[in-house]
């Protein structure tokens, strides 16, 4: 604080004076150009530079700062100022008077030098000052000069000057202009004014432009000197030393002495590229235009050496366009020409699903022919599936259709197959469960649910023998023996199977001796002959005279077995016959021989269920179906020849064909199943024409290419199945007729069938109870 | 344990590729990949099992074999692509910079095909590649030079430079050129889509069609850029092909071409053939050179001198030919000592019965080189003068004339040239209007004649004539194609007719099945019965026809006899025909008299016919029975078969069905047609 009251002191006198009034201008920020302009043309010069002139100037950014540093640089400076102040005052009133005397002697004497005495009394030459003329090259005068240092000049604000110059002559202030020259600098702004007071004149500050750049610059926090420049390039100067040695003291490399490869490479690059015409000598863009237009495409024989090449088998070449037809002419025969309904027709479609792309037209002169529409357009899609159409090869098959189907034998050579029903026997009560015709082929018997066996005339249809065997059981099976020399027939009911002699008109006396004698032979031989078997051992079957009453019918012998016999097969000779009964377990199947009354029981041990046995019709061998496959056993050797795996669940039934090399299998699962016995265990063929179980398949035995099936959905089908004489050749199996007329009776149809012996003509034995004659 | 496979990375899907793949592989854009492709003749295939192939989820529909993208991959173009594309960055780039100056630079240094017309590769190794041999390149010749041909008849636009258009146009001419001087030109149809020719080069049968000179309508969404990369493939191929088949028949290619004369229009005769080797055969370019021989100033020829000329020539020309002929039997009387060359194949009779025939090429009774040979043709102002000077001279003719309008370079346009064989007409026959005053004012034309007048001793035809000439591969009776007579049908020569085809060559009877022939003939009764007034009243009508065309032809007595002979001729092959089918002469004849007995008004025999339509019926009747039992048989065969043959069975049944139907359909518009042709002319 107690600078300022100082400075309070040191204004208080000032503010009497006419100056302290422009001092408050200062303070408003208002100019003081006048001072300038003072009355005295002598060189003195007045900076007032006031703390409230600083701030009313200072709008810089470190205006604040400077603020600060002035304010620390008063307060520091004060104590030493007060002193400086008081010195200097009394500096001034003593060299005062003393300087004015000298200067007084100096104009009297006018000499050159005026003498003078020095401290010790001594002559002193005092020279006269030294005006330099305008043109001196003086430089240090530069007018007089305030002296004052480093102190504000606000202390001289009281007096009439504002320093001293270098001769410690006042240097007086300059006078203050007039309100009125105030008020018009203040309008007009001169060039480079900045409001500031000269320290050394007390005039006006007026910058150059120069000085306002630098101003700027350093506002900018620039390089302030517009020619410095603050990062030069270093200059390297050689040292000057010249060294005696080598920095390295390798030797100097081959290739400072060899030309450089990599230029030659590089020029040779242009060499080549001038020589094949890549870079070519400059020439006007017009010239050179009009040659590449003049130049004309060069031809050579692309083929000269040609080599064919293998095509590539993936490539497809593109397919060619059709040639076009006769309807496509300008003038077509009148027939290709569309009706009216057609063009509509052709006309109404969507273009994208036309048939055709064009509607026959027909013109009757050439010169009415337009151009056509879609020529662009069809050529524009040629192109687009030459290039965008995936290419696939596709085999048309070039043949005729007609030779894909199977060469069918004609309908005359399938015929004769039945196909009416002839006869009905009608008779038994229930079930009919077998039928057979016998050997010659006049009689047909048959078993059924009410235990009789029937004989019936096969034409008529009249009952010719009947004999009941069993009141509680069904006679499963009757078979007749195969050969003529005698008319025996076996039936099976349930245990027992007999063989009998039916009588009847038909019958002559001597056959009927011929039958009487087989049966009998037996007996002789059983008498004679040692009994098979162990007599611990229950015999396989009894061969035993069924009673008088049934003798009295015809029925000659029992032959019991161990379990229901459900099968009864004849060898061709008709000396043995095989049953088979089911559920018979080991000794299901059993062969009987009759002219020794002997029974055997071929297999120990059976791998299924027997369904069903067979003799081979030409050689030594035995077949056994069981559930799924069928065996083949050689008599002879006693072993096992093969086996057949239809691929049937549940065989029912099997034939053999007459000539031995064919199986038919029937299935409970409505299949029917041919095999070829030398080609394959798998069957042949497969049919599926059955909606119901099959219950009996059965060959032709007379020569016709016949066969049939009786199934449960009441049908019976006759195949014609022809098996060539030639190996090489597959037998050809045609359905040819179904034959339907038994009813359906508790999800049973026909139950069993036989073929008669020569003619095409075959009996089915139905569950309604009837027995059927088809031809 | 082996290398875990993943999906996707051995098999099929690595065999191919889908086109995004194919693109991003080779690093060209889509539009570059396509020029790729048909350049190098590269297509999508169609995998077995597309599911297995791709392998994003949704389905691809392109498929590329992946070797096929690798082959793409070592091909210089591909760098060329890839040169333009820096160059038009560079270009884009500076005109983004605004540095105006560079970017003109790089766009003069840009190949620009669709200024020059020519781009800055070539495609000759491209060709070599996709042709190994020549004949290769023939065999693929005919979707080029359809394609060429379309693009030299269209107009130029923005798409198609002009420039394109002529370098086709010539390259089209040069091949026509080489046609004629090979005479290689097997046949011609006139079709409503344009002409077709067929040529046979070197045992490859080509087959291309010229649209006709019309200005093509471009409808529908079509590329032309696309259309101009095929074109530009096609172009230098037709140009390799060229320079083969000029050089191979000892021409200069390419022959010179006289500009002057092609602005005149002057189309074929703008090109001069010429020899390889000029100094050692003069006459060969002679002989060639199109319309060179003929007088040029025959404008103002006085047709006497003409005729005068024509006739010391002609003079010449027979001593010659009889000179020749001497010649000939001298030669052919030391035939055994000199040694003949003699180019055509010889004829190999079996000498002992028993070895099998071989079949041998015949080289036909007429030599294409000679169809035309001996005559001189004058064209009128309507025909079409290109196709027609192309035939013509194909097949031998060496003078040509035409009309003024027609363009350049005709053997003579004064129509009254007294060495003018034929005349090609196609207008209509006119009632000429006597009016003699009437003449001379046609400055256009040089013809003097009124529009129906005839020159004598010249035979007048119409443009057919001569397309049916070369067809069949002998001339014509110009009888048939006489000016205004009702041209017979103009039949495609490129349809090889299988057996049980329908073939309209051949009269109707010998190809109708048996139930057709009866159907008709009971529906012919039918009707006649019931439509009796009906078809009197029509034939009324045709009569009044008639009539009116005879008024028409009185002008030319000529014509008119023509007309008659004509007539005559077709009724005495129909008398044949009928003559020939001895089984059914007599039907033929109870149908004649029915016929006359319908026409001479008398009631027909009602009892008769009904007997008659009886058996006919009950024929039909068994017919019916016949084939409804050869359906069951079938079906009984059919079930025979296999699931899988059973369908192929059924699919083929159903291409032959479709057939037969439209041959069926062919035939009864047929008899329709002829039944209402022989009423007419009854009438």
């Amino acid at each position: 604080m107690a600078p300022r009251t100082v400075d309070r002191k040191r204004k208080a006198p000032a503010a009497a004076a006419p100056e302290p009034q422009s001092d408050d201008e200062f303070q408003d920020g208002v100019f003081e150009g006048a001072l300038s302009q003072s009355e005295s043309d002598d060189e003195d010069f007045e900076i007032v530079v006031s703390d409230d002139d600083d701030e009313s100037e200072s709008d810089g950014e470190g205006s604040d700062e400077n603020d600060d540093e002035d304010d620390g640089f008063l307060s520091e400076d004060i104590p030493s100022d007060d002193e400086a102040i008081s010195k200097g005052m009394q500096d001034v009133e003593i060299t005062e008077p003393g300087v004015d005397p000298k200067v007084e002697e100096k104009e009297e004497e006018n000499l050159g030098y005026k003498t003078e005495k020095d401290a010790n009394g001594g002559v002193r030459y005092v020279y006269e000052e030294i005006d330099p003329v305008y043109d001196s090259d003086d430089s240090d005068a530069q007018g007089p000069e305030n002296t004052i240092g480093d102190i504000p000049l606000s202390f001289y604000d009281s007096y009439p000057h504002i320093g001293y110059d270098i001769n410690g002559k006042k240097i007086m202030r300059p006078a203050a202009g007039d309100a009125l020259q105030n008020l018009l600098d203040s309008i007009e702004v001169p060039r480079g004014w900045t409001g500031l007071t000269d320290i050394n004149t007390g005039n006006p500050l007026n910058l150059t432009d120069e000085e306002l750049e630098l101003v700027r610059r350093v506002q900018m926090g620039l390089v302030p000197g517009d020619l410095h420049d603050p990062y030069p390039d270093t200059v390297e100067y050689f040292t000057g030393i010249e060294e005696k040695m080598p920095l390295s003291s390798a030797p100097e490399p081959k290739r400072r002495f060899l030309p450089s490869k990599n230029e030659a490479k590089q020029i040779m690059k242009l060499v080549r590229a001038i020589r094949e015409g890549r870079i070519l000598p400059y020439k006007p863009p017009e010239e050179r235009q009009r040659e590449e237009e003049e130049q004309e495409e060069v031809h050579f024989d692309l083929w000269q050496n040609e080599e064919a090449q293998e095509p590539n088998p993936m490539h497809i070449p593109a397919p060619k366009l059709p040639p076009p037809g006769y309807d496509l002419s300008y003038n077509p025969p009148q027939e290709y020409l569309p009706t009216k309904e057609e063009r509509e027709e052709w006309e109404k479609t969507d273009p994208e699903e036309r048939e055709k792309e064009y509607v026959p037209q027909k013109y009757d002169a050439l010169r009415k022919v337009p151009a056509w529409d879609d020529l662009v357009k069809s050529r524009f899609e040629r192109c687009m599936d030459l290039y965008l159409a995936p290419r696939v090869r596709k085999n048309r098959l070039n043949i005729d259709p007609n030779s894909l189907l199977p060469k069918l034998p004609s309908p005359s050579e399938l015929k004769p197959f039945p196909t009416v029903t002839q006869t009905i026997f009608r008779g038994h009560v229930g079930r009919v469960r077998s039928v057979a015709i016998d050997p010659s082929g006049t009689t047909v018997a048959s078993g059924g649910d009410d235990g009789t066996v029937r004989v019936w005339e096969l034409l008529t249809g009249r009952q010719i023998w009947s004999v009941k065997l069993s009141s509680d059981e069904a006679v499963n099976a009757v078979r007749w023996r195969p050969t003529k020399d005698a008319f025996i027939l076996a039936a099976a009911a349930g245990e027992d199977v007999f063989l009998m002699i039916p009588s009847h008109a038909s019958v002559t006396p001597a056959l009927d001796q011929a039958s009487r004698d087989i049966l009998a032979a037996g007996f002789g031989y059983a008498t004679n002959g040692q009994q098979h078997g162990e007599p611990g051992k229950e015999p396989a079957a009894k061969w035993a005279r069924p009673g008088a009453r049934l003798e009295d019918e015809g029925v000659l012998i029992r032959i019991t077995v161990r379990s229901q016999v459900k099968v009864i097969n004849w060898h061709r000779r008709g000396d043995h016959f095989a049953t088979v009964s089911p559920s018979g377990q080991r000794s299901s199947v059993a062969i009987h021989t009759l002219s020794k009354h002997m029974t055997q029981i071929p297999f120990r041990k059976l791998s299924g269920l027997a369904q069903t046995a067979a003799f081979h019709p030409l050689r030594p061998l035995f077949f056994v179906a069981t559930q799924r496959t069928i065996r083949c056993y050689d008599l002879q050797k006693l072993e096992l020849v093969k086996v057949c795996q239809p691929g049937a669940k549940w065989i029912s039934s099997f034939d053999i064909h007459p000539g031995g090399d064919n199986l038919i299998v029937g299935s409970y699962d409505k299949r029917l199943l041919w095999h070829d016995l030398d080609l394959s265990t798998r069957p042949y063929k497969t049919m599926r024409f059955h909606s119901e179980a099959i219950r009996t398949v059965r060959f032709h035995r007379g020569g016709l290419p016949l066969f049939a099936d009786a199934s449960d959905d009441g049908t019976v089908q006759i195949f014609h199945g022809k098996v060539p004489s030639d190996q090489l050749e597959n037998p050809t199996i045609v359905p040819v007729k179904m034959l339907k007329g038994h009813k359906v009776v508790n999800k049973l149809g026909v139950l069993d069938l036989d073929w008669h012996p020569r003619e095409p003509w075959c009996v089915s034995a139905g569950a309604d109870g009837t027995i059927r004659l088809w031809m | 344990m082996g290398k875990i496979k993943r999906k996707g990375q051995t098999g099929q899907a690595k065999n191919y590729l889908t086109r995004t793949a194919a693109v991003k592989k080779l690093q060209i854009s889509l539009p570059d990949f396509r020029k790729l492709c048909i350049w190098k003749g590269i297509y999508p295939r169609e995998p077995r099992n597309k599911k297995k192939v791709s392998k994003s989820a949704t389905a691809s529909t392109t498929f590329y074999y992946t070797k096929d993208i690798q082959y793409l991959l070592h091909e210089p173009l591909l760098n060329k692509f890839r040169e333009q594309k820096v160059l038009e960055k560079k270009i884009s780039r500076a005109l983004g910079r605004g540095d105006l100056s560079d970017a003109a630079r790089f766009e003069r240094d840009a190949a620009r095909p669709d200024k020059t017309g020519k781009p800055r590769y070539t495609l000759n190794h491209v060709i070599r590649e996709r042709y190994p041999t020549f004949v290769d390149a023939l065999r693929d010749l005919d979707d080029c030079l359809s394609m060429l041909f379309l693009f030299a008849n269209l107009p130029s636009t923005s798409a198609v430079p002009a420039k394109m258009i002529a370098r086709c146009e010539r390259l089209c001419m040069e091949f026509q050129h080489y046609l004629i001087v090979s005479h290689g030109l097997r046949k011609s149809f006139l079709s409503i889509k344009g002409i077709y020719y067929q040529a046979s080069i070197q045992g490859e049968d080509i087959l291309w069609l010229v649209p006709y000179k019309f200005n093509q309508r471009i409808v529908g969404d079509i590329d032309f850029r696309i259309m101009g990369t095929f074109v530009e493939f096609y172009m230098t191929l037709l140009g390799f092909v060229n320079y083969r088949l000029y050089t191979g028949i000892g021409l200069k290619y390419p022959p010179k071409f006289d500009q002057t004369k092609d602005d005149m229009a002057a189309e074929l005769g703008a090109f001069a053939i010429e020899g390889v080797n000029m100094a050692t055969d003069p006459n060969a370019p002679k002989a060639i050179a199109s319309g060179e021989t003929a007088p040029t100033k025959a404008h103002g020829v006085d047709p006497k001198v003409q005729a005068a000329v024509d006739k010391i020539v002609r003079q010449l020309k027979q001593d010659d030919s009889d000179k020749a002929a001497d010649e000939a039997t001298a030669a052919e009387t030391e035939v055994d000592d000199e040694d003949k060359i003699d180019d055509s194949i010889d004829k190999f009779e079996p000498v002992a019965p028993g070895g099998d025939i071989l079949p041998q090429p015949s080289s036909g009774s007429s030599d294409p080189a000679e169809l035309f040979s001996n005559f001189t043709f004058y064209l009128s102002r309507e025909t079409p003068r290109q196709p027609l000077e192309f035939i013509l001279r194909a097949f031998g003719c060496k003078r040509i004339g035409w009309d003024n309008v027609l363009g350049e370079g005709s053997f003579t346009t004064d129509e009254s040239d007294p060495s003018i064989t034929h005349q090609i007409v196609d207008r209509p026959v006119v009632q000429a209007v006597v009016d003699p005053e009437d003449d001379g004012e046609d400055n256009q034309t040089s013809q003097k004649l009124t529009a129906n007048q005839r020159y004598p001793g010249r035979t007048y035809v119409q443009p057919q004539w001569v397309w049916d000439s070369v067809n069949d591969g002998e001339l014509k009776s110009p009888e048939l194609y006489a000016p205004g007579a009702s041209l017979p049908p103009h039949l495609s020569p490129f349809v090889q007719t299988k057996q049980g085809q329908y073939d309209p060559t051949l009269p109707l009877d010998a190809q109708e099945t048996e139930k057709e022939a009866l159907d008709a003939e009971i529906g012919d009764k039918g009707e006649g019965q019931s439509g009796d007034e009906d078809e009197d009243e029509e034939e009324e009508e045709e009569e009044e026809e008639e009539g009116s065309d005879n008024d028409m032809d009185v002008g030319s007595a000529n014509d008119d006899s023509e007309e008659e002979e004509v007539d005559d001729a077709e009724g005495g092959s129909g008398d044949e025909e009928e003559d020939s089918d001895g089984e059914e002469a007599s039907a033929a004849l109870q149908r004649q008299a029915e016929l006359e007995a319908e026409i001479s008004g008398k009631p027909v025999k009602s009892k008769q016919v009904d007997a008659k339509l009886k058996s006919k019926l009950s024929a039909r009747k068994e017919l019916e029975k016949k084939a409804k039992e050869e359906a069951e048989d079938l079906e009984r065969a059919k079930g025979m078969l296999s699931k899988k043959k059973r369908k192929l069975f059924e699919q083929m049944q159903y291409t032959n069905n479709k057939k037969s139907a439209e041959d069926l359909k062919l035939r009864s518009k047929r008899r329709k047609h002829e039944k209402e042709q022989q009423a007419k002319s009854k009438a």
